[in-house]
């Protein structure tokens, strides 16, 4: 059977450059089904089965409207986590699923509370920093750079254990939040085509076999690399 | 706000370490300013401001911009400051407006010219309210500064001053609804034989109605949002153009602007980011008084700095070199736009790394994967060569845009990639770069020159 991938809202979850993972994605499984859903229509998780649900990066006005759409399938999504469905959600779109999003002025966005995490704004301070962080037995490099932090509890379900950079928050070394099969992580940016070892796990965690990359040789070569000049900083 | 002992002990100090700097032979356009906004944050709104205020910003073109109406109007015998050595930060127009003021603080000039940083709008306008505002264009720029164009807009909106004229970018939407109770004139080009019905863009970032989030239609697109558009559903659309380019003809080089009558104005080049700009000068200078007489002579004589462009002419190649300013993920798709039109075979070097980033950290990458990497995939581009820092990851990019491995040549030294260009049945080499890298393009630049020359003299013997 061949797989299905949900992207959500691609037309506004599309910052910096994150799409670019599900691009690569489909070269490496050209014959799975890729199924973008627009804001304006029903998710298809909710009515059929999907092997991946991804969601990238988005503004702060978007963030609100996205968890407003999603609240009426919180218990579906929940669901969903329990079976295993594969989520590989980055950037900010990770607070939908935290409990709320607090603004400077201590206003607070009610997120779907899936998650006993949340993120404080200061549009005034971006945070950026360079990352590694452990998963299972697998480096993992990237870069965050956003406006939030995350705080609460992550100690029974973080995504990596930081080696490089900071995990939540600055005092944090826990990034990120891994469920079952829901990977959430404020790493942004073509995180896998930077990780091709992490991106064969996604693979194999869709029900792909043996999986082979596209480009593998050459993402290889740049993950080395980059792997060596992170650790050197 | 008044002038009181600190503001004048504050614009002495700044004074005489400008007087002193300048004594010692050192650059004096960044710390006078630096130091007048450190001891005293609000002295932006304490020193006299000239009556005028002409203010350029926006994400790509700002400097180009100030650069033509500062020759227009100096050509034509007005008198102004300006921060054009400098930043354009509030630091930077406070250097300026010291350099401008005499001991009393007063300004000797009537007039300013001030290109201003979009992200440092929060600093300058609640002390500065320009007479005309230009705003060029709201891209994705670094993302680590400036996050997206949501957030920039945003900053823009809610600090530029209600008794400024807008002078605005008609064909982007961003732009176009800036600051909406603001006095506005829109400038903008009609459709274009170019344009098309569809976003061949990766990155297109206003897609539904600021009004209602319905979806929005476009009528036309010229690259990445830039285009006119209407909402499906309320009465949103695209603004009415005041000067408007109707005609473009790229034979005579020239261009009918259209506004309460029709003028003609000479080009620069052919390159439509030029176009923008030229139209953004013209308009303010119009609002400001001038006429055509005035400007278009002294437009035409304009040539783009070296630094952002140059053509040259080596044996039957042209050498074209592009500045594509690395992490502004628009501004290297126009560049990689403009090579793909280009007649000809074509050989392109690419040099985007952030020297800095590259000296002191691993790049944020994620630029990469916002910019048209897809457009060098043209049958007319035959070889691709890239060096520097991040050449594992442009060589991953570029295969991901479909590029075929055999025409790329990627490795860490940039210089001699020359060593690896294969001129046979080359027309135009173009060296895309980066500000940080204009030396390494001058040094590629040459040897790209004795590379011709040297094949030359051997196919003459
Ligand atoms: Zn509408």
């Amino acid at each position: 059977m061949d797989k299905k991938i949900e992207i959500l809202f691609p037309e506004f979850c599309n910052l910096y450059g994150d799409i670019s993972n599900m691009k690569y994605l489909h070269k490496c499984i050209p014959k799975a089904n890729f199924i973008e859903t627009n804001f304006n229509d029903e998710p298809a998780f909710v009515t059929q089965k999907v092997d991946l649900i991804y969601m990238g990066p988005m503004t702060e006005k978007t963030q609100e409207k996205v968890i407003e759409k999603l609240k009426p399938y919180k218990q579906r999504i929940e669901q969903l986590i329990e079976e295993n469905t594969v989520f590989l959600i980055t950037g900010n779109a990770g607070e939908i699923f935290g409990k709320y999003i607090e603004n400077e002025d201590g206003s607070k966005i009610e997120a779907l509370g899936i998650f006993e995490t949340y993120a404080k704004r200061n549009m005034m301070h971006r945070h950026n920093s360079n990352f590694i962080g452990k998963y299972e037995e697998i480096e993992i490099v990237g870069f965050k750079s956003q406006f939030t932090l995350g705080y609460g509890d992550n100690q029974k379900n973080y995504f990596a254990e930081v080696e490089k950079g900071i995990g939540l928050n600055e005092q944090s070394k826990l990034e990120g939040i891994k469920k079952n099969n829901f990977i959430s992580t404020y790493v942004i940016g073509p995180i896998l085509i930077l990780n091709p070892e992490f991106t064969k796990k996604i693979l194999e965690k869709i029900g792909i076999e043996e999986p082979k990359l596209a480009l593998e040789e050459d993402l290889k070569n740049a993950y080395v690399q980059r792997l060596k000049e992170l650790k050197s900083l | 706000m008044k002038k009181n002992l600190k503001f004048y002990i504050v614009l002495y100090l700044a004074k005489l370490s400008r007087i002193a700097l300048k004594l010692i032979g050192r650059d004096a356009t960044y710390f006078p300013g630096k130091l007048a906004v450190t001891l005293c944050p609000d002295f932006l709104g304490r020193i006299d401001k000239p009556k005028t205020i002409i203010g350029v910003t926006g994400t790509n073109g700002k400097t180009t911009v100030c650069n033509m109406i500062e020759d227009v109007l100096k050509e034509n015998g007005y008198e102004f400051i300006d921060n054009h050595l400098g930043s354009n930060i509030n630091s930077g127009l406070a250097t300026a407006l010291i350099e401008g003021a005499t001991l009393l603080g007063k300004q000797k000039k009537e007039l300013a010219v001030f290109e201003i940083d979009e992200r440092s709008s929060v600093k300058i306008y609640p002390y500065i309210t320009p007479t005309y505002l230009v705003c060029t264009n709201l891209f994705r720029d670094s993302l680590k500064r400036n996050a997206h164009t949501e957030f920039i807009s945003s900053i823009l909106s809610n600090n530029i001053p209600s008794q400024t004229t807008l002078i605005l970018n008609g064909d982007d939407l961003i732009v176009s609804n800036l600051s909406p109770n603001n006095n506005r004139i829109y400038f903008g080009i009609d459709r274009l034989k170019t344009d098309t019905d569809k976003c061949e863009n990766i990155v297109r970032d206003i897609t539904v109605c600021p009004k209602c989030d319905s979806k929005l239609e476009y009528d036309f697109v010229r690259y990445n949002h830039i285009g006119r558009a209407h909402c499906i559903k309320c009465n949103f659309q695209s603004p009415k153009i005041n000067y408007e380019v109707t005609n473009i003809d790229f034979e005579k080089m020239q261009m009918t602007i259209k506004s309460k009558s029709e003028e003609k104005y000479d080009l620069i080049n052919n390159n439509i980011i030029n176009i923008y700009n030229m139209l953004a000068t013209i308009t303010v200078l119009k609002e400001l008084g001038l006429n055509q007489e005035q400007i278009n002579p002294i437009l035409k004589k304009q040539k783009i700095v070296d630094t952002r462009y140059s053509k040259e002419k080596e044996g039957n190649i042209e050498i074209i070199t592009q500045l594509a300013k690395g992490m502004n993920p628009i501004a290297c798709s126009r560049a990689f736009d403009y090579v793909r039109k280009e007649e000809g075979n074509k050989a392109v070097f690419i040099l985007l790394d952030d020297l800095h980033e590259a000296a002191n950290s691993s790049e944020n990458i994620a630029w990469h994967y916002d910019t048209d990497y897809e457009f060098l995939n043209s049958e007319s581009i035959k070889q691709i060569l890239t060096g520097g820092a991040r050449y594992l990851d442009t060589y991953v990019r570029l295969q991901i845009a479909q590029i075929p491995k055999e025409k790329i040549v990627h490795q860490r030294e940039e210089t001699t990639l020359v060593d690896k260009l294969n001129l046979k049945g080359i027309d135009k080499i173009f060296i895309l770069h980066d500000l940080y890298s204009i030396d390494l393009k001058n040094q590629l630049k040459k040897k790209v020159k004795d590379k011709i020359l040297e094949q030359n003299k051997q196919t003459e013997n």
